[in-house]
């Protein structure tokens, strides 16, 4: 106990010291100085200073959509740091049967923290960091739809994050404020009954991230209807757009029913009230089927957008169009849909009716269907492609193999016999996380890597991009892999030891395939090191690019909106804002909203063949002149 | 009103520019307003928080320090929001142009958001469903059709008319008609709520049924009380709105926030109907 949350807290001391120091360098690094500046440009035109207050004020007051992006992946990148290490812990404790360095409720607090915060502070966040940032770019708009609701929304996240942290902070100072050990799920009565006010915390804590992703999705859903460009139509909308459209409807329905649920389980905890009371109430079930019908989309919700990026990078690297646009589309807004209709297939065993999981059974199994279109169509891209194995190119087919492992996994969860075996063992651990982090996080990788040239205006370090990429693949496979053998050896999930009886399982085999799992964790621990390592001395040092095609797209006609973006704010950076078009750009709001190299008809690839005259029509890139 | 099409688009984006005197002063994009906003809101969340360990004999925390938090919190809250609307909608309202894009999306949004409220209040209502089909009734019920509830249901009904003329009155523009019935609705709002508290009052002290009496206790202070929670909101957005409209805003082409807010007045209106007869009658039948 003791160790273990002294190491922890030391961790994350140490690393909270870490990104104060990054964050204090970026943003002298980023930050407009007009002393600093070679002729003030922009300074004095109009009544409008195009620039933002310079150092820690231009943060906390930033409503461009691009600021409040960097923001989002920065806070996400944090609580993937502390989610990770939690994670590790939990590895490092299964390494022996008996446990090797935390007792058993510092354990739970660590699973039930590792769970949450990868999947509220992490997950949603930093999906919400790449809307941000190049939904609007993507689609020609001048920003948000509402901008000071983007601001608003993202504030509430590091709240968010430290009522639901706080019990690591409060643990030992001994005032009676643990951390939540009601596992994510929070099932109750377990979460009800818990006397722990910690838990209370926790549920505030998300209960207000809730908050925050449902302003984000009526944020964004209201952008893409209403602030595309005029050339930009429902036929060629990035498969990116869509994908956040269809998430931010997700999102609209799930996470405000999942606040409720969270009100009543804190009315139980602390009014009396019976909602979850056994008997009585709606009793545990009633839980299960609230929490369920939120937490299926919700994975959705995570893993739409991570498909979206992946659709979206994979054929610049295969050198062909994204095959089957069209198809893409729709099965993506058939699992939108659908993904209301699966949830029971996680009480598959709770002794719900059964003509109830037969129905739902099928369902599920209907969902896999659009999946796998999906995953066809990035085969067939790669298909006869011209391949490049560059480090977001190799993050997309990782994913594409990831995703495979998990969605198969899946459908057999889907399938009650085989759950009513397999239900609340490691082979459930196993096929989630060969989507969480096998898929989504290598989309996620894929995405910064991808557009690095773009939010940094800089070059990653290629050879430890691709050092990354193998280390995380590797780890994730062996980690994962023998999750699932875990699971099918019998060993039950979220237990904190496991000297069970040889008659049980065989123990052997059990604690061999745990600390492969451990070992892979250990790969996977190294590879995120060189991730954050990569990131920021790239970011601060990293070569600037000056190319505005870092990624020869031009060739095969894929040079889109947000590289044409970044391709302007090269050239107007190069000839200084002087001339009187940058005068006059310095009225308008923002980047490339008369971006005139929409016209690319209905293809929605082939945006980029006439970009070279977009230059002289958008001077006002000029606002991110602040940069050199 | 045709000559609002063409410009549709035309004026894509001069309305994003946050106002040049917003806090801090003469940036194009920056405003203190939503950080203010953003730390008063989570401030009421660590109040609750507060709240939960200041609770029981061994509080954690001192009890009043929930209640002080959640006073500053709201103030600042209150103040980032008022910061926010004012300088972004209400200072240079006339100045702004006619926006029809704006006004679009804003309603687009309203609409939005009350898509997101009915998961709010699904949730609460699958709880009591969840009930209903069991053992009915579970335990004692209050007396629950009173002529109370059918008045003030009317009297909801009623405000969701008088809102509509309003609209309708100052499309036309007549400004005085609206006025009267803009506060009229505002004023139904406001018994409304008062009938609500006298309901509460009713029960709790007189028929001694609390929310802690047991499942249906649960169900019917649940809905009720967030229901009454959004009144109280839609209450204030009228307010707003009738505040704006005596110093002289709004025009026969210029109504968006008379719109958002009847769109909410009108969800709240129905989700009462609709509670009415599943929770009141339904409960009873
Ligand atoms: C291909 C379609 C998929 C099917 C048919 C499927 C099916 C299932 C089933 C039946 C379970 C319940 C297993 C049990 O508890 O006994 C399950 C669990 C889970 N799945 Fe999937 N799944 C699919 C895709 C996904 C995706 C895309 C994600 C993530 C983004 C995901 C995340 C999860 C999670 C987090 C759990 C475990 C929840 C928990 O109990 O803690 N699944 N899946
Ligand atoms: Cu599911």
């Amino acid at each position: 106990m003791v160790p273990g949350q002294l190491a922890l807290t030391v961790l994350m001391g140490v690393f909270l010291v870490g990104v104060a120091v990054f964050l204090s360098r970026v943003e002298d690094w980023r930050s407009y100085r007009p002393a600093a500046g070679s002729g003030g440009y922009g300074e004095a035109v109009g009544e409008v200073r195009r620039e933002k207050p310079g150092g820690l004020v231009r943060w906390l007051t930033t409503v461009d959509h691009k600021d409040i992006g960097l923001l989002y992946g920065t806070y996400a990148v944090v609580a993937f740091a502390v989610g990770g290490l939690m994670a590790f812990l939990i590895r490092v404790q299964l390494i022996t049967p008996g446990g090797a360095i935390v007792d058993n409720s510092f354990y739970n607090s660590i699973l039930t923290s590792h769970g949450i915060t990868m999947l509220f502070l992490f997950g949603t966040p930093i999906i919400a960091a790449f809307a941000n940032y190049f939904v609007p770019l993507l689609i020609g708009a001048d920003d948000m739809a509402f901008p000071r609701i983007n601001a608003i929304a993202f504030w509430l996240l590091p709240p968010g994050a430290l009522l639901i942290w706080v019990g690591f902070f409060t643990a030992p100072l001994g005032v009676g404020i643990e951390p939540a050990q009601t596992s994510w799920t929070m099932y109750t009565p377990l979460s009800a009954e818990q006397p722990n006010p910690g838990v209370d915390l926790m549920l505030l804590g998300l209960h207000l991230t809730g908050v925050s992703a449902t302003m984000g999705a009526i944020n964004f859903i209201a952008t893409i209807f209403t602030e595309r460009d005029e050339s930009v139509t429902w036929a060629n909308l990035d498969i990116f757009s869509w994908t956040i459209l269809t998430q931010s409807a997700l999102i609209l329905f799930a996470f405000p029913l999942l606040g409720s649920a969270i009100v009543m389980l804190l009315l139980d905890r602390n009014l009396a009230t019976t909602f979850y009371a056994v008997g009585e109430g709606g009793g545990p079930i009633l839980w299960q089927h609230l929490f369920w019908f939120f937490g299926h989309p919700e994975v959705y919700i995570l893993v739409l957008p991570p498909m979206g990026l992946v659709s979206y990078i994979l054929p610049k690297f295969a050198g062909r169009k994204l095959f089957g646009f069209k198809f893409i589309v729709y099965s993506t807004l058939a699992i939108g849909v659908l993904s209301f209709g699966v949830w029971a297939h996680h009480m598959f065993t709770t002794g719900i009716d059964p003509r109830l999981r037969a129905s739902f059974m099928a369902v599920s199994l209907a969902i896999a269907i659009p999946s796998a279109v999906k995953t066809f169509n990035w085969i067939t891209t790669m298909w006869n492609g011209r391949i490049r194995l560059t480090t977001p190119m190799l993050f997309c087919i990782g994913f594409v193999s990831n995703f495979i492992l998990g969605g198969v996994t899946g459908v057999f969860l889907a399938s009650i016999p085989v759950d009513q075996v397999l239900h609340d063992t490691y082979y459930v651990v196993g096929h989630f996380h060969y989507i969480v982090m096998g898929a989504i996080g290598f989309a996620v990788f894929a995405g910064i890597y991808y557009w690095f040239p773009v939010f940094t205006g800089r070059m990653y370090q290629r050879t430890l991009g691709k050092a990354h990429f193998w280390l995380s693949m590797v780890g994730t496979n062996i980690t994962f892999f023998a999750m699932l053998f875990l699971g099918y050896l019998g060993m039950p999930r979220r237990y904190a030891t496991y000297q069970f009886n040889e008659a049980i399982a065989p123990l052997d085999l059990v604690t061999l395939s745990h600390q492969a799992a451990s070992i892979g964790a250990v790969l996977l621990l190294v590879g995120q090191v060189v991730f954050v390592w990569n990131l920021v001395n790239s970011w601060l040092e990293g070569p600037r690019v000056e190319d505005g095609d870092p990624w020869d797209l031009r060739e095969t006609g894929q040079h889109d909106r947000e590289f044409a973006w970044h391709e302007r704010r090269i050239e107007t950076a190069i000839t200084d804002g002087g001339s009187d078009q940058s005068s006059a750009g310095d009225l308008d709001p923002a980047g490339s909203g008369d971006d005139p190299n929409a016209a690319g008809g209905d293809d929605p690839t082939a945006a980029g063949g006439d970009d070279s005259n977009a230059t002289g029509d958008d001077p006002d890139a000029a606002d991110d002149g602040r940069d050199q | 009103m045709s000559l609002d099409t063409n410009e549709d688009h035309g004026d894509h984006g001069g309305h994003h520019l946050p106002a040049v005197d917003d806090w801090p002063r003469g940036f194009g994009e920056a405003s203190w307003w939503p950080f203010v906003t953003a730390v008063g809101a989570a401030g009421i969340y660590v109040a609750a928080a507060l709240f939960v360990l200041g609770r029981g004999e061994e509080s954690i925390v001192d009890p009043v320090l929930g209640p002080a938090a959640f006073a500053g919190s709201a103030l600042a809250f209150l103040v980032g929001v008022y910061g926010w609307l004012y300088h972004a909608f209400v200072v240079n309202f006339w100045e702004r142009g006619t926006d029809r894009h704006s006004g679009r999306t804003l309603r687009f949004a309203m609409l939005l958001f009350l898509g997101s409220e009915l998961a709010t209040f699904g949730a609460g209502f699958v709880y009591y469903f969840f009930i209903r089909a069991g053992a009915w009734p579970p335990g004692n019920l209050p007396h629950l059709v009173s002529s109370l509830v059918l008045v003030n249901t009317a009297i909801l009904v009623a405000s969701s008319f008088t809102l509509h003329f309003a609209h309708v009155a100052l499309r036309k523009g007549k400004r005085n008609r609206f006025l009267a019935l803009l506060a009229t609705t505002l004023g139904l709002g406001v018994v409304f709520i008062g009938g609500q508290a006298l309901e509460y009052y009713e029960f709790i002290v007189n028929e001694k049924f609390t929310i802690a009496e047991g499942a249906f206790g649960s169900a019917f202070y649940g809905l009720t009380g967030l229901h009454g929670l959004h009144v109280s909101l839609g209450a204030v957005l009228l307010g707003i709105v009738l505040v704006r409209a005596l110093r002289g805003q709004y025009s026969a082409g210029r109504h968006t926030s008379v719109s958002t807010a009847s769109m909410y007045w009108h969800f709240v209106d129905v989700v009462w109907v609709f509670l009415v007869v599943v929770l009141y009658v339904g409960a009873t039948v």
